[in-house]
Order: structure tokens, then sequence, then C-alpha cells
């Protein structure tokens, strides 16, 4: 009896002290511990080692096992605290001081202090560890400098004020100083956590931590005994006590794994597939949910380069209005996406409800209207229907797009279809993807492509890799010198302006102004955004599905088991 | 024995040459591992270019081909860009998995097959060669991606196989892999199976229609020991070869089902690694499939050799 | 049954289910690329009949199947009626119309890359067995080498030199050329064995020792013995075509869209929601089986006509 009431007393006080410290309430939700969660990946995770692994498979697996200073919530879309409980903001926008929470321990009970967060930014802005996340903390080539203040306070210096700066800090983890100090200075960090690592040596502040993994199989992960995070009756987070990612292989594999009940969460489920869960649904006992339009939008461009391979037409205005006039986005909706797509009226996607301007028309299906403009500016046609371009060169090129992407084919194929009412001869060449980002990219040996663009976060700063005509990302005519046309150069203008402009309102009237600039010379024909579809077994609790990565898995930590066998 | 060490000293050529026309077929393929960078437009160009440096593919391929080379003599077998880690580390599980796969099916398939072509081919045109020669080639004209997603389609309505995988729980007994191993094992088998059955019951026509066994049969010998002594080890030649044969694909046949059927063997890596351009396993999973390929067929040149002295007389 | 009479049913089973082909542009109903948007995914279309009259019933009204409809297919049916025999594809494609002319394209690219590879295994496989020594050690282990090599590279390099662009003709015949040339030597190899023991039979010997030069041996002995290993390999390569196709349209090699071949087809079908919803996808996969039915079964009849 006295056994047992110490052995309780001493679990709760163990468990008061694993999560006391500066511990964050979690406010609204209520759940049950326990129980293990399956999840079936598309793809194998290559490494979880924060600073190098880029694809999306290691992320999926790696944001659960660490955590950063401030978190984007994706349901509200606002930053909240996250690591640091508090931060300041100089009055001319250059310098962050960050406050940290006390008492915190990393998942092997190591504390955590601002030498950890000092030493994680420096190996991401250490060039010679060459992390893809470092471009992100480079503001105008120079970057963002981080010193401590003391134990618990972190200063930031922006080499220039950047809107929204605090968004930034959204996917950086904080990596384990006493962990990872020693291989970073032997030169050796791009080879630390690797899939073969022992699980001890992965350290992290997320609410899981590494248990087993079976190579090309499985990952487990277990309840991190030392997270952060409580709910308001104190029962500290995470309820599950275990995550299993199993790899599937493929999307189907992904589908019929979860329609079996061999997984219980999927995410970014396709059109097709989507509708043949739902045939199953009452069978099966799954909530499937159309979240709606996310941030993905696909897009068709044209080479505009002018050593490029497509015809001078292409750098013709009418030439892209009238292909934007001919296409059937209706039929791109429902043939390709069952209906659970938007056509949208602007680059920027509907699911981006902050900061599309929505002033501007939908746009509407006119094969006269498109062939009007194109005799305004000097096209004809032959006898048989056959465009030809003023100079009197038939129209006539190839879409390029991604062979393993059945949507994007598709709709290449119905676009082909569609053009054919203007007399465009054009030819649909799907490619294997690294073949196709090697033309479009690298070659620039293409000329006209549909890709799909997906954005990392709603913020307007997303663009810049794409919009400044001096980006290597600039889709349409990468690496300019000099912008090749006026309206390149005035979008240059209006998105230099809104990255430093912190005054809201003001930044939506310029990124408005970029959108109708977008729309009036079609750089990139915006065709449709398709819908983010989940699913998940009925009994999870706090399941809340959102639009920014990761769609299902984000408060993986609120999830829970509603019934008591799991 | 020379002849032995004569094939040896050709499989190391080989596999010298493999390397080298790797090496070369990678450079010739459009984009390499960093080009994937590009999809992420949030990553700036200079970083795939920084890191094409960082990592020497950049360099020219005899010197990248030179460095391999002495890794190899070093026993390091390369660096996955992808996993960040040594090749070979990567590859052990997974080559174990693909063995486990195809040596049950080869060896289900070669148990199933020969006793049923054989027996088709003394019971030739009985009912029982009819249907069975229907039947094979009935399963003949099936293609295996077909098979395959139709058992996948079955397991997902009865829920009797597991999808994909090796084993349900991270530690599991064999029975729960042998589960797991099912529904791929029995795609391998009904495509192993029917050439088998036709091979090995038109050898054994062959052979029954031989002068010898006429003459055999016309001296009286009774009818096993006619069998089991004169026709069987003629009959076996021609399925002598397709055992090296087999041996020697075990690696690379299951690719495709592997792929299809979820199965963590060297299927999916090899298949993605190409599709990523993660150079180093390509070349591992080439070499080993090469290695295999050579120890096949000298195997089954060797048994040819053993099992008919005509040839041995013959040659050199 | 003789073997002869074997041959016959054979040949006249083949020939059946081969007719429909190159009838293509008579028996469809609907050009191949010719998209119905309003009817995407439909199911098989539902035939009634009416005093022995077939017709489809749409909104109400019945729309007799009109026969000989004036351009110069066999039958067809007044718009706004469809008559989707095998139902539509994604785009409201008549899947029946596109069996047609996709067997067409696909048998007779499967049978040009069998012949190519069994043309070239024969000629390594005779060559290699019969003279021996270095000609045998060059050609087998250069197989070998061909069977190891990461071939994708090579396909992803070819398309990157190609046009981006590739005339509907040279579309079909490439990669039938391409697996045509890979694909030479397991035929060679099984070839090889059977042309080691077959020169060392006795009347071989007898004949050489009768002065018979190596062109007389091989064309009067040798060759007939690898009739059997030709036969089966041959049967075995059409679907393989058929198979690798659907991997090379990935790359961007197969035939391209609008051309329907099976390979291309049954990517399409090969999806899960395919199989799930729309199983009338699949047509290709299972007309394929009669197809390589018969070419078994003839081949087989074939083989057997010496040995009775």
């Amino acid at each position: 009896m006295w056994l047992r009431f110490t052995l309780v007393f001493g679990w709760a006080a163990f468990a008061g002290l694993a999560a006391s410290g500066d511990s964050l309430v979690v406010h609204g939700i209520a759940g049950r511990p326990g129980g293990t969660l399956v999840y079936a990946q598309r793809n194998a995770p290559k490494s979880l080692n924060p600073a190098i692994a880029s694809d999306s498979a290691s992320r999926e697996v790696l944001h659960r096992i660490v955590a950063d200073l401030i978190h984007i919530n994706r349901a509200t879309q606002l930053t909240e605290p996250a690591l640091a409980k508090s931060w300041t903001v100089s009055p001319d926008g250059l310098h962050y001081v960050l406050e940290l929470r006390r008492g915190i321990n990393f998942s092997d009970g190591h504390p955590f202090d601002a030498g950890d967060v000092v030493f994680s930014f420096q190996v991401y802005l250490d060039p010679n560890v060459h992390s893809t996340q470092r471009d992100l903390l480079m503001l105008d080539g120079k970057p963002i400098a981080v010193r401590k203040v003391d134990s618990y306070k972190v200063a930031f210096d922006l080499p220039k004020p950047y809107a929204a700066a605090e968004r930034l800090f959204d996917g950086f983890a904080i990596l384990p100083r006493h962990k990872l100090e020693k291989p970073y200075r032997d030169g050796k960090l791009s080879e630390a956590w690797t899939m073969s690592s022992p699980p001890s040596e992965i350290v992290g502040l997320g609410p899981f931590r590494l248990k087993q993994f079976a190579a090309g199989e499985r990952v487990v992960l277990e309840h991190n005994p030392y997270y952060w995070k409580v709910d308001e009756s104190g029962t500290q987070l995470p309820y599950l006590a275990e995550v299993d990612f199993v790899l599937a292989g493929s999307e189907d594999m992904q589908v019929m794994r979860f329609q079996s009940g061999e997984s219980d969460v999927i995410s970014r489920v396709s059109a097709m597939n989507f509708s043949v869960l739902e045939k199953d649904r009452a069978r099966r006992g799954y909530t499937l949910t159309d979240i709606g339009p996310g941030l993905e939008s696909s897009v068709l461009f044209f080479n505009l380069d002018g050593n490029a391979p497509a015809g001078a037409y292409v750098r013709r205005e009418s030439f892209r209005r009238a292909v934007s006039l001919a296409i059937d986005r209706d039929a791109l909706v429902r043939l390709v996406y069952q209906g659970r797509a938007a056509a949208m009226s602007t680059p920027i996607p509907p699911g981006n409800r902050a900061w599309i301007d929505s002033k501007l028309p939908p746009i509407v299906r006119s094969i006269p209207a498109a062939k009007e403009l194109l005799r305004a500016d000097g096209f004809s046609w032959t006898s048989t229907g056959a465009l030809l371009d003023p100079s009197g060169k038939p129209v006539e090129f190839s879409i390029v797009t991604s062979a393993g992407n059945t949507e994007r084919v598709q709709m290449a194929t119905l676009i082909q279809d569609d053009l054919k009412a203007l007399g465009m001869n054009a030819h649909v060449a799907p490619l294997e993807f690294a073949s196709l980002l090697n033309r479009v990219f690298e070659t620039h040996n293409y000329e006209a492509c549909l890709l799909s663009l997906s954005e990392g976060d709603a913020d307007p700063n997303t663009e810049m890799a794409v919009l400044l005509s001096s980006s290597g990302n600039h889709l349409w005519h990468p690496s300019q010198k000099t912008p090749a046309t006026p309206w390149e150069q005035e979008i240059d203008r209006l998105m230099e302006a809104q990255i430093t402009e912190r005054d809201r309102s003001q930044r939506k009237r310029l990124f408005d102004r970029v959108q109708e600039i977008l729309m009036d010379e079609l750089p990139l024909i915006p065709l449709v955004s398709p819908h983010l579809l989940v699913g998940a077994r009925g009994e999870i609790g706090n399941f809340r599905p959102a639009f920014m990565d990761h769609y299902a898995l984000w408060n993986i930590e609120e999830l829970y088991w509603r019934n008591k066998d799991r | 024995m020379k002849y032995v060490a004569e094939r040896l000293l050709h499989a190391v050529a080989l596999l010298v040459a493999v390397s080298f026309l790797s090496f070369v077929l990678a450079q010739i393929a459009p984009g390499d591992y960093y080009t994937q960078l590009r999809g992420d437009p949030r990553i700036l160009a200079d970083t795939a270019v920084a890191l094409r440096t960082h990592s020497g593919i950049d360099r020219p391929l005899p010197v990248r081909y030179a460095a391999w080379v002495g890794g190899i003599l070093r026993g390091d077998f390369g660096y996955s860009l992808a996993y960040h880690a040594p090749v070979a580390s990567i590859l052990r599980q997974r080559t174990g998995n693909t063995l486990l796969l195809t040596g049950t099916a080869t060896v289900l398939a070669w148990l199933v097959a020969v006793p049923l072509g054989v027996w088709s081919a003394s019971r030739r045109g009985k009912w029982f060669d009819g249907a069975s020669s229907v039947a094979v080639s009935i399963l003949l004209s099936i293609p295996d991606l077909v098979l395959a997603i139709a058992l996948l389609w079955l397991a997902v309505r009865t829920g009797w196989f597991p999808l994909g995988g090796k084993s349900s729980a991270a530690q599991s007994g064999w029975r729960d892999i042998a589960w797991h191993m099912i529904l791929p094992v029995v795609v391998l088998v009904a495509g192993l199976a029917p050439v088998l059955v036709r091979h090995a019951r038109a050898s054994m026509l062959e052979v029954m229609d031989a002068g010898f066994a006429l003459s055999a049969r016309a001296q009286g010998i009774p009818r096993r020991r006619r069998f089991m002594r004169h026709l069987l080890p003629a009959a076996l030649n021609p399925l002598v070869t397709l055992f090296g044969i087999s041996l020697g694909t075990l690696l690379s046949e299951s690719l495709l089902v592997e792929v299809v059927m979820g199965w963590p063997g060297l299927g999916p890596l090899f298949l993605e690694a190409i599709m990523a351009r993660d150079f180093a396993i390509v070349l591992a999973v080439a070499m080993v499939s090469a290695g295999f390929l050579v120890l096949g067929n000298l195997a089954a040149d060797l048994l040819l050799d053993r099992m008919d002295p005509r040839i041995r007389s013959g040659n050199a | 049954m003789s073997a002869r009479r074997r041959v016959a049913i054979a040949s006249g089973f083949l020939g059946l289910v081969l007719l429909p082909l190159p009838m293509a542009p008579i028996l469809a109903p609907y050009p191949y690329a010719e998209q119905h948007r309003e009817h995407p995914y439909e199911p098989p279309a539902t035939i009634r009949l009416a005093n022995a009259r077939p017709y489809v019933e749409t909104a109400g009204h019945r729309y007799p199947v009109r026969l000989f409809p004036g351009d110069g297919r066999l039958f067809g049916i007044d718009p706004p009626a469809t008559i989707f025999l095998l139902g539509t594809d994604a785009y409201g494609r008549d899947v029946f119309s596109r069996m047609l002319y996709g067997g067409r394209v696909s048998l007779l690219a499967g049978l040009l890359a069998a012949s190519l590879s069994l043309a070239l295994g024969l000629t390594a496989g005779i060559a290699a067995g019969y003279f021996g020594g270095w000609t045998d050690r060059v050609l087998m282990r250069g197989g070998e080498l061909v069977m190891s090599l990461p071939w994708l590279y090579l396909l992803l390099a070819s398309r990157a030199l190609l046009p981006l662009h590739i005339p509907p003709l040279e579309a079909i015949l490439l990669p039938a050329a391409l697996i045509g040339v890979l694909g030479w030597t397991r035929p060679a190899r099984l070839i090889r064995g059977v042309i080691l023991s077959g020169k060392e039979r006795g009347f071989v010997q007898a004949a050489r020792g009768f002065g018979a030069g190596h062109a007389y041996l091989i064309r009067r002995h040798l060759l007939p013995m690898t009739a059997g290993v030709v036969a089966t390999q041959a049967t075995i390569l059409i679907p393989q075509y058929i198979l690798a196709e659907m991997a090379l349209s990935f790359l961007g090699l197969g035939v391209t869209e609008p051309v329907p071949s099976w390979g291309n087809m049954l990517t399409d079908a090969r999806q899960y929601h395919a199989l799930v919803l729309h199983t009338w996808l699949l047509a290709p996969g299972i007309a394929a089986v009669p197809v390589l039915l018969g070419f078994l079964l003839l081949a087989q009849a074939w083989h057997e006509k010496p040995s009775n």
C-alpha cells in the first residue's frame, strides 16, 4: 500500500519535473495518453540530419523529433511561441531578441540553453556545411547574425528590415550542442544522424524521439518523456506513445494501406484515389476531409529567353493571352481532379486567402476573343486552319511535363486539344523528372512547360525566388543580368519594396500590383489549384488537417486515440 | 581448374568494364543528383553548384573513376549522396531481403515446374498434358504486372494478406515474414514456372524421341530405369543452362515485383537511385548484380561440362 | 490429332484473334484521339435488343445501333447517344477503338522487337556455340556486360538527345528497336547451350567427317535444333515488349499521346483507382491474353511437327 503510494507519488513528481520548467500550455485540447499511430510514407526517408535533409519524406519524420524557436500554427497561419517563449523587436526592425524557455531538456535529458541555439544557427549558416536551408537566412547575400545575450536570451541581427521576419524561424530545428559540436568541429556534420546511426545519438526537442528503424521498411518513434508542452489539465504531451512511419513506396500503395486499415492517417491524396476511398468509407470507418484549395498550383509557361528554341512568337503577349483564353479550365477541374480543384485567376493559389488579389476577374474561356487577339497582332490562318505567326511560320511547339505525374500529363493532353481550336499544333512531351528539371533549369532547352508550384508558406516573400528576374529560379527566363523587359523590372521593384515594408496593408497593395502585372503579361499562365485531401481513422481525436506542411501531422502531439483498445 | 581460373579472370575484367561503362553512361544521362534541388524554388541556383563542387561530382570522369577504384581497393564502396552514408551499409540488408525473396521463389518454381514438365512429357497427348499445357500458356500470356496488381487488389478487399513490407512490427518471427512474402513469391513463381515447365517438357520430349531412347526401349529396359538412368539426365542438359541463368539473375528479376508490391529489397532502392541520379548506389547494385550473373553463368557452364562429357572432349 | 491439324487449328485461332486489328479503321466506331469531355470514365454501354435489333437508351430515347453509317465504319450510333463498347478513359476517348488501333501498334512493334532479339540471339548463340574459342568468350562476356549495365541511363540520355517531339512512326519504332537490340542475351545463351551439345551429336560428327562445310552443318543440322528454344523465347518476348514499353513511356520514350498502344493504355490502367473504379481500362491487358495464347499455341504446335 505504501509502496504503491510512493510509486504513484514518485511517478507524478517525476512527470511533473520532466514537464516542469517553462512548459507551453496548449489550450482547447483534451486527450488520453497511449496508443500507436501508423503513417505510410510515399518515399523512403534518407537522413535525419536537420541541416542537410531536404527531401519531404525525411522531413516528415524529422519534424516530429525536433522543435523550432517560433512556430507557425498551421490552423491559424499565425506565428506563436515555441522554444522561444517571447521576443522583442527593435523599432527599426533589424534586431530580434528571443527569450528562451527555461528548465527544458533534450530527449536524452541534457538541458537546453542559448548555447544550443547559437550553435544551431552557426551550423545552418556555415557555407562548408552546405545546408539547403542556408539560403533562407541570407538577405541580399548577407547572413543574419546570431549572438548569445545570456543563457536564455539570443539576439538576431538582420542586415536589412524584413517583413514578417519571425516567420523565418519556423522549420529551423534546434540542434543539441552536446551531441553535434564534436562532429561539426571535425568537419563531419553532414555524416551525422544518418539512417544507420544508433537511435541514442539522435537527440531533439520534438514531441517524439527515435526508437528504432528497419532499412527500407519503417521508422519507429516513441513519446519523448522530456517534451515541453502540456495540456490544460497538466498532462504532458504528446498523447501518443508511438508513431510508426512505414514505407508504402508509392501513392497507390499508401492508399491501399490506408483503405485496408494498415495505416491510420493519409495526406495529400489525389482526387481519383479520394473517390476510391469514399466508396469504401462506410465499411471501413475512416473520415475523409476535403480542406479546399491549398497552396499548390499548376502553371503553363513558355521559354521567354531570347536564345531559346521557342519561336519568337512566344514573346508576344497576345500569344500568351490567347493561349490562356483558349484553355478549358473547367475541363481540367472536372476531368483531372473530379471537381476537387479551383480554376485560378492569378498565379497565386486561391488557398492563399490572405494575399490573393481578389479584385482580379476569373478567366473566362473564349475562342473568338483569343482569335481576335491573335488576328490583331498579325497572326493568320492557313486554309486548313493551322495558325501562322506574323512572319508566316506555323505555330508548333512541345509542352514538357513530368511523366511520373498523371495529373500534369492529363492537363497537358487536354490543353493540347484545346489549342487545336486556335490552329496551334502543340505536342505533349512527358519526361522523367530529373531530365525535365535539367532541361528547364539547367540547359533551358524547352519551348513550353507545365509544372506545379507549391508554396511553403503563404507569405509573398516565398515568391521572391520565382519573381525576381535575377534569380536562377525565375522560371521563364532565369538569371537575367538586367531585367529583359520593363514589366519584369517593375515586378523587381515592387517585390524589393514589399520585402522591407512592415505595414501589412501597404505590402498587400504592392503585391496586388505584382499580381496585376503577372496577369497582364502572363509569363506564368495559371491553370488550377488542387484541393487538399486527407483522411484519418474515425477514432483519432484532435485531427485538424491544414494546408501547410505537414498537412495532417503538424499537430501530432495533440492527436490521441478516442477508444481504449489502441 | 585452369578453366575456372581463366573464367574468374574474365569475371574481374567484366566488373572493370561494367564499372567504367556505368560511369560513362551516368555522365551522358541528363542531370545529376543536385538537379533535383532546382525543383524547390527556395533553394538558390548557386547552392546546387556549390554542392557539386563539394561532393566532387563535377570533376572530370577519369579523375572520378580513379578515385572510385582507389576506394574499392580500400574496401570503400562509395558514398550515397541521398543517404549521406557509405553504400555498403545501405546495400547489405536490402540485398539480403531480395535474395530471400528470389531464392525462395526460384526454389519453389523449379520444384513445381520440372516435375510438371517432365510428367507432362511422359503423358504426352493425354488429358494431363493438354490441360497443363493450356494452364501454362495462359499463365505465360498474363503480364506479371497485371497479376501483381490483381493480387494487391485482392489483398485490400479481403484483408487476407499484408500490403507490402517484410514484417508487421519491428521485431517479428519468421512466420510473419513468410506471410508478407506470399504475394510477391506467387507473382515471381507465376512468372518463372511456366517457362521452366515448357523447357522441361520440350527437352524431355526430344530425349524421348532420340535414337538411344528408342533402342533402350527396344532392348526391354524397364520404364522406370529407362526414365531415371537414360532419359532424365539427357533431358536436364538445357535445363542446366537455364538454372545457371536463374542463379545469375537472382538479384535482377525481382526488381519490378519488389517495386510494385512494396518488398524492401534492392529493386525500389535501385530504381529510386537511378531516378535521383544517386550514382554510388546505382553502381554498387550494378556491380553486385554483375557479380551474381558471372558466378551464375560460370556455375551453369561448369555443370554443363560435367554433365555432358561430349562437350568436354570438344572444348580445350 | 495429327500435328498438321494442330497447327491448322492454332493458326486459325490466332488468325481469328488477330483479325480485328488490321481492320481497326472499319471496326472502330470512333477515331482514337477523339475526346468526349462530357463522358469521362464512362462504363461500357448497355446494349439492349428490341425485335432482335440492338439499341442504346439515352435520356429516355432509344437510339438504334446503325450498321455501315457511311463513313467507312462497320457500326455507329447517332449523337447524342454513344456506343462505347468498352467504356471511356479519362478524356472520354473510346477504349474499344483505342484497343483496336493500339493492338496494331503493340503487336507490330512487339514482333519487330522479338524478331530483332531473336535474330541477334541466334547469330550470337550459333557463332559462340559452334566456333567456340575466342568467339565464344567474346560473345558470352559481351552478353554478360550488356545484361549488367544500367541501361536506364542510356535511355535517359537518348531521350535528351532526341528532339522533344518525335513523329508518330519513329515513336513506335524506337522503343521496339531499343528493346530488340537489348534483348538478345538470354536467347543467345540458351541457343549456345543447344548448339554446344548439338554439334557433338553422332550424325553431326558424321556429316563433318564427310566434308560438310560450316554453313551446311549450321543450316541443315544445327539450326533446326534451336527451333524449340526460339519458339518458346519468341512467345515470351512479346509480352515482355509490352511491359518494357510501359517502362519506356515513363521515360518519355514510348509511344506518345494521343497514339494508343497497349503499353501506354495499361500504364493508365495500372493505377489503383483505375483498377477499382474503372476496371474496363484493363481491356488491353485482358485482350493480350488470347493474343499471346494464340502465339503460344501456334509455336507449340509448329514445334511438335517433326517429332511425332
